[in-house]
């Protein structure tokens, strides 16, 4: 591009160091935060203010804070189910369909085996057999994209972008109109969760946090560590210098998606069974699924990381609530979390190309500027 | 009967209308996933300025010029710095959805206006997308422009060594895909059904992408193509027309992304793919640098 | 004699490296000029500058003593100046006319193909050429795409002809067409042609005058006529290269592969091995001559097993092999050295270490209960760097960073540190300078000595006759003939390549 006497070009930026990663991460969300002063202009009070209404109720209000820490593992489980199959090169869009299907999962339990309190097994048992049941779920929604991935290279993001709305309106049949996960009392909701099945909290925090802690320091010595990892990240780069190296791209496939699938799935369970208030899969399920997309930027914007996606989904997290009450609080329109949604997204993107790219410029030597006829004479 | 096969037909024309604005930027070789961002944003885009203006026109164009304008960001992003097509289609659909459900909330409900014209219970848009597949396919097939793009999405090294701007060349198709998703996203907020709620789209716009890999990169079975998932559609609205009784109608919902899958994993086999697998662009997705 | 195209100070640099560094150039009317120099002289990059492809940082063009300024290739073909690049630069699934007409400043509005068909096989008429208009560049062969090539340029009406590496995809007889239609062009219509090679003999054949670069700099310029061939080697190379290999003992030992009318497809879903037999003893070199895109890709890929084989049998070291996996071909010992270093040998994005690991990651010395022996990997690209004389600053660099031929000395260190009893090399030295690929030859030489069975793919007959014991040219997915080293003279081989010569002495 010329400006005036000088060529101002973006040139590839050849090797990043580490450093310049978490700034460009730290400066995407700045300048999203920045660029939300624009939904909060109608707001009663100061932009100040209104910053301080979200950020004083996500991270400093006792009852924010908690379900600040709520949201966060819900987002946490849903960047790894996006993350693992990334580190492949595979995208897994499905993350909305998969975490329903793992509420479903989780849900089936009760429904078959202890809906009454004195059921055949003991609670514990059944609490661990809701996580087996909608981890499995989620991984079979999503081996099922891995598997024609794998086999026949379908396009992964059509086939979970399908497999969301299948999904969903699967959910619909289940807890609607009579369908076999009715609540008996509420229409358009699940059956509530029997109370010895709630999810042993402490300090209100459920088990999942550590499972959502333990997963990340996993999927770091995973893929910084082992052979396995290794063969994910090889496949992911290049996969013909995956398949020359004997790395079979087919099971690679299969196992990301079935992994990012039980992941997404144990989203469902945690978000579903393990928070108080809830309990139960609620009609506005389809929310859980839009939130879900959040992890899908925490995970691109961490790069890859899961430890760095924790501090990151906190944020998001914190975040997404703090915006959620301010609307309340202060009035505004409904919809700010999904425009800050929106905005993180476009300033990934944004930051991709700083992280990526240089500005050069540099001055056109005079000689070079005159233009030749470029019109040919007819003939 | 007639009734519902045109109302299928206003639901072709959507399918129509996004899937061949995408299938002429992938011919020039650029992919975007993001087709039902530009779909939302036109849509909404369209909704909140007929609401406020009361002029169906001034929707259209507003649609016309935020889908050219997104297309053009996808551009910029694919082309000038040949970024990942799939990390830009992505950002643009999260975009898109996030926006415009903040943007469009508190236009939540009908439009409010009388409806758009129709021709014996056919609303115009189906006509104007089959003019558009077959003035598409006369440009792409018979044209000197439409050997360009074509070139642009087979070799696009071939083309500039052969004095094509290959780079402005991509930015038109990518411009005008975004047009047309665009007039996609307005015709169902304007005239298909004209209730703004938040995510109206739910998947029309990836059934559309689905549908340009149906097609073969070929207007007139895309044209087929769109006609069938539009009636496909419909039917799953009302169900009880065809199979009274059976089925939730819930399940029925899932039923067009259900067949989407088979169709998908067939045209991925190799079978088909040898026998039909030219059809493909051979550099679409692939960022092309000059030298 | 009047300059009909000149170059003053041309400069361009790239990151890292000056690809021109104010090169003079003149060419004049109706001569056949040839640029000459090693790979990375700067040769595809001033000719680039010329057609308009890449903008110099510095210097003028005089285009028949005009300053000329080319933005784009569209401003050098409106010039008369066309270019046939070294890759081939045609849509593969249009047909020829299309191709020839694509951008065509007369090809606005609509396409009338009928009057271009007409005008175009007056051109291939007037030319003595004939191609079937209708057919699809894919179905075409290397030789006739070329025509296509300079066809599509004279169409445009281009003057002055620039052909980048001509001869590198084609057969010695094809060769021997295209300098002789060449020649005829200059001859006979005035053309002037810009040859751009680093091949000695086809500067001595065709040329009248030739320029050689060496490291981005004009080195020489001189008419053909007077140079000699030590010479311009010296021009090109800077010093005296010695390029006799050392003459090695034949040392057969057991039968270690047998191959039985092996069959496979192309990516295209058509035949493209048709049936190829043959055996490999330990240490004995089967050199397997033809031009790209006779079946070699696939045998060699059906070999490592990533291609599945249509029909016919692989026997390694007395078992079936024909099914088995990759992963299975590299614990027995079967060592494949693909020819795209930066697509398939190795991940650019990676460290070294990690590149290493790529033939390791499966091997019980490399890893401990799932994890990778990271200090192991760090102390083997240690290793390779220093043996194989690999350009790198540390083993933390990242593919990416090295030259083709820092590459190529990684990917063969690490492959032959597995000590694989049989090694696939396919074009091991193609796009290498002189250095590097007597580096390579050597190093494929100390493995045989060593009992490596090493099957080598190449499209260099030089190559071939100096290293192989074996030599197989194969055309059209098939082996003309397995003629012992000893019977395999150029003449014959190159026939064989070019299918000219029946079937001769099967083994």
């Amino acid at each position: 591009m010329r400006l005036g006497r000088y060529e101002v070009s973006l040139e590839p930026r050849p090797d990043p160091p580490t450093i310049y990663t978490v700034l460009t991460a730290v400066a995407a969300i700045l300048l999203a935060l920045v660029l939300s002063s624009v939904l909060f202009l109608s707001a009663e009070t100061t932009l100040l203010g209104a910053y301080r209404t979200v950020f004083s109720y996500a991270f400093f209000n006792p009852h924010g804070l908690l379900a600040t820490v709520q949201r966060s593992i819900y987002l946490l489980f849903c960047t790894y189910a996006f993350l693992v199959p990334l580190r492949a090169g595979l995208w897994n869009i499905g993350l909305p369909g998969q975490v329903f299907a793992g509420g479903l999962g989780a849900f089936a339990v009760p429904f078959f085996l202890g809906r009454s309190p004195q059921g055949v097994l003991a609670p514990w048992m059944l609490i661990g057999l809701m996580v087996a049941a909608a981890a499995a779920a989620g991984a079979a929604v999503g081996g099922f994209a891995g598997t024609l991935r794998a086999r026949l290279q379908v396009n992964e993001i059509l086939v979970t972008m399908m497999l969301n709305s299948i999904l969903f309106w699967l959910v619909a049949y289940m807890i609607k109109e009579g369908g076999p996960f009715m609540g008996e009392t509420a229409e358009g909701e699940s059956f509530s969760l029997p109370a010895p099945l709630y999810a042993p909290l402490w300090g209100g925090v459920p088990f999942t946090a550590l499972l959502a802690l333990g997963a990340a320091v996993f999927l770091d010595v995973l893929f910084a560590k082992t052979a396995l990892g290794y063969r994910i990240r090889a496949l992911g780069e290049n996969p013909a210098a995956a398949r020359y190296g004997g790395i079979n791209p087919a099971a690679l496939s299969l196992l990301v998606f079935l992994l990012g699938g039980a992941f997404a799935g144990v989203a469902g369970y945690h978000t579903f069974t393990a928070i108080p208030g809830i309990y139960k899969i609620p009609g506005n399920y389809g929310f859980y699924g839009d939130l879900s997309f959040y992890g899908i930027i925490s995970a691109l914007i961490a790069r890859r990381s899961a430890l760095g996606a924790v501090p990151i989904a906190v944020l998001f997290g914190g975040l997404s609530l703090g915006a959620r009450f301010a609307q309340g609080a202060l009035r505004l329109p409904f919809g700010v979390d999904y425009a800050l949604l929106g905005l993180l997204m476009m300033t990934f993107v944004a930051s991709h190309v700083l992280y990526s790219f240089r500005l050069t410029w540099r001055r056109i030597p005079s000689e070079a500027v005159q233009p030749v006829p470029t019109e040919l004479p007819e003939g | 009967m007639w009734e519902l096969l045109a109302r299928s037909l206003d639901a072709s024309a959507i399918f129509l209308l996004a899937a061949l604005g995408e299938l002429v930027n992938q011919r020039s070789g650029v992919l975007n996933v993001g087709l039902e961002g530009l779909m939302l944003f036109g849509g909404t885009a369209a909704f909140i300025l007929t609401q406020t203006t009361g002029s169906f026109l001034l929707g259209f164009v507003g649609a016309l010029t935020i889908g050219g304008l997104l297309g053009g960001a996808h551009g910029f992003f694919s082309i000038t710095l040949r970024g990942d097509q799939v990390v830009s289609g992505m950002g643009l659909w999260i975009l898109s959805f996030g926006l415009t459900t903040f943007l469009g909330s508190p236009y939540t409900g009908p439009l409010g206006l009388g409806r758009i014209p129709s021709v014996l219970g056919l609303s115009p848009f189906f006509l104007l997308g089959v003019a558009l597949v077959a003035t598409t396919w006369l440009v792409l097939f018979r044209t000197g422009l439409g050997l360009a793009i074509r070139s642009a999405g087979e070799n696009p090294a071939a083309a500039e060594a052969s004095g094509i701007p290959v780079v402005a060349i991509r930015y038109l198709c990518v411009a005008f895909g975004g047009v047309l998703a665009g007039l996609a996203g307005a015709t169902y907020t304007l005239s298909y059904n004209p209730v703004w709620t938040y995510n109206f789209l739910m998947g029309w716009g990836f059934v559309s992408l689905a549908l340009v890999f149906f097609s073969m990169w070929n207007p007139w079975i895309l044209l087929a193509g769109a006609s069938l998932f539009g009636v496909m559609w419909q039917l799953s609205l009302s169900p009880e027309l065809v199979l009274p009784g059976v089925l939730s109608r819930y399940v029925w919902r899932a039923v067009p992304f259900a067949i989407t899958i088979p169709i998908l994993v067939i045209i991925s086999t190799s079978w088909f793919r040898t026998r039909w697998g030219l059809a493909k662009p051979e550099a679409l997705g692939r960022p092309y640098a000059k030298g | 004699m009047e300059p009909i195209l000149a170059a003053r100070g041309i400069t361009k640099r790239f990151p890292g490296v000056v690809a021109c560094d104010h090169v003079d150039l003149d060419v004049g009317a109706g001569e056949v000029h040839a640029i000459l120099g090693q790979n990375g002289a700067g040769k595809t990059t001033l000719m680039n500058i010329l057609f308009g492809l890449v903008q110099p940082d510095e210097g003028t063009l005089y285009l028949r003593g005009q300053r000329v300024h080319f933005r784009s290739p569209h401003d050098a073909l409106a010039q008369g100046i066309g270019m046939v690049h070294q890759t081939r630069r045609l849509v593969s699934a249009h047909t020829v006319l299309e191709n020839i007409v694509l951008g065509h400043p007369r090809v606005r509005g609509f396409l009338r193909l009928g009057g271009a068909r007409a005008e175009v096989e007056a051109l291939c008429a007037r030319y003595g050429f004939t191609v079937d208009l209708g057919a699809r560049v894919w179905q075409l062969s290397e030789g006739e795409r070329q025509w296509v090539e300079i066809l599509k340029a004279l169409y445009r009406g281009a003057k002055i002809l620039i052909l980048d590496e001509p001869t590198s995809v084609l057969t010695p007889p094809e060769v021997k067409t295209l300098l002789a239609g060449l020649q005829a062009l200059v001859r006979d219509q005035g053309v002037t042609v810009l040859l751009v090679t680093h091949k000695l003999p086809i500067v001595k054949a065709a040329s009248h005058r030739v320029t050689v670069l060496r490291s981005g700099k004009v080195a020489a310029c001189l008419r053909t006529a007077e140079a000699t061939e030590e010479a311009l080697v010296q021009h090109m190379v800077g010093r005296d290269v010695a390029f006799r290999m050392p003459d090695r003992p034949a040392a057969s030992g057991r039968p270690l592969l047998h191959v039985e009318r092996l069959s496979a497809f192309n990516d295209k879903g058509l035949p493209a091995l048709r049936g190829v037999s043959f055996s490999l003893r330990e240490g004995d070199i089967l050199g397997i001559a033809g031009v790209t895109g006779n079946g070699q890709e696939e045998l060699a890929q059906v070999l490592a097993g990533l291609r599945p084989a249509a029909s016919g049998r692989v026997h390694y070291d007395g078992r079936d092999v024909t099914r088995l996996s990759p992963l299975d071909r590299w614990r027995l010992g079967i060592g494949y050295i693909p020819a795209e270093r930066a697509e398939v040998a190795s991940i650019a994005a990676f460290y070294l270490t990690e590149n290493t690991a790529l033939n390791y990651h499966f091997d019980a010395a490399f890893t401990r209960r799932g994890l990778l022996d990271d200090a192991g990997l760090r102390r083997l690209t240690r290793h390779i760097l220093s043996t194989f004389h690999v350009k790198a600053p540390n083993e933390y660099a990242r593919a990416q960073h090295l030259s083709g031929g820092n590459l190529q000395r990684l990917i063969l260190g690490r492959v032959l540190s597995r000590a694989p009893r049989l090694l696939i090399a396919q074009l091991p030295t193609q796009g290498l300078d002189v250095e590097a690929t007597a580096f390579v030859r050597a190093r494929l030489l100390d493995a045989k000595a060593e009992g490596t069975a090493v099957v080598l793919i190449s499209e260099d007959l030089d190559e071939i006759l100096s290293l192989s014991d074996w030599v197989a040219p194969i055309y059209e997915g098939r082996f003309v003939a397995v003629l012992p080293r000893a019977d395999a003279d150029a003449e014959r081989v190159g026939a064989m390549m070019a299918g000219l010569l029946g079937n001769g002495a099967v083994r």
